[in-house]
């Protein structure tokens, strides 16, 4: 089978996939798969990210693991930042928050994604969620291109749950849009 | 999109699933039906300090994301 995504991508959701797996040894939760490393997930690379964003309650354990990993703090001026950079496959991961969404996401609605590079799994966010999210930016009106995106995302994912969508999307932009506003 | 599935030899994950490799040849062949236009740019109006000290520190050290 030919792989839609980018080399680098599948490097980077390679080692989450350890990461993960090494945080479940351990007894924690995986993180979660969050922003634009999910939207690249879904789309096939077709939208390219520029690092991973985690959400995970166990922050210290998980950065234990990422170091353990290769992982390292950026450091230097202007490098304050909470994202960790390995530094052989050249990408970031950075933990954004405890829960997905400030914890509006079901945990029923966390897809574990298996068989990635063998047996490997690693936790994502539902495409419906992170099309709601790309609708929330969006209405907030800072971020424009987000419904581009969120199109994107139904038309090469179309068979999402359409009423959990909907909903999800109506309480992200605080009912503004609905699934009619995404689709074709 | 891929099936979600529950399978019961779930021995620590309760939620859906998905098969990475189902969902990867999926989206390749919606791919070749669907014609996705110019990819959307993400414009990076929403990125944090933090973000951007981190995608700073990418670039530095020779990622091309």
């Amino acid at each position: 089978m030919t792989s839609p995504y980018r080399p680098e991508f599948e490097a980077a959701l390679s080692l989450l996939a350890q990461v993960s797996e090494a945080m479940r040894a351990r007894g924690f939760t995986r993180p979660v798969l969050v922003g634009g490393a999910a939207a690249e997930y879904y789309t096939g690379s077709l939208l390219a990210t520029g690092d991973f964003d985690l959400c995970s309650p166990a922050q210290p354990e998980l950065e234990e693991e990422m170091q353990r990993h290769g992982f390292i703090k950026p450091s230097g001026p202007g490098m304050s930042t909470r994202g960790w950079i390995h530094p052989e496959l050249r990408l970031g991961f950075e933990i954004v928050a405890d829960v997905p969404m400030d914890g509006n996401v079901d945990r029923d609605h966390i897809l574990l994604v298996e068989n990635f590079d063998g047996d490997l799994t690693f936790a994502i966010i539902a495409v419906e969620d992170l099309i709601a999210d790309r609708m929330g930016q969006y209405a907030s009106g800072t971020a424009r291109d987000r419904l581009d995106q969120a199109r994107l995302l139904l038309r090469l994912n179309p068979d999402v749950d359409k009423v959990y969508l909907d909903r999800r999307i109506r309480e992200e932009s605080s009912g503004d849009y609905g699934v009619s506003d995404i689709e074709d | 999109m891929a099936s979600r599935t529950s399978k019961t030899d779930a021995k620590d994950w309760s939620g859906p699933r998905l098969d990475h490799a189902e969902h990867a040849a999926c989206l390749a062949a919606r791919r070749a039906q669907v014609d996705p236009g110019e990819p959307p740019r993400n414009e990076g109006t929403r990125r944090t300090a933090s973000k951007r000290a981190l995608l700073k520190a990418i670039e530095e050290s020779g990622g091309n994301w």
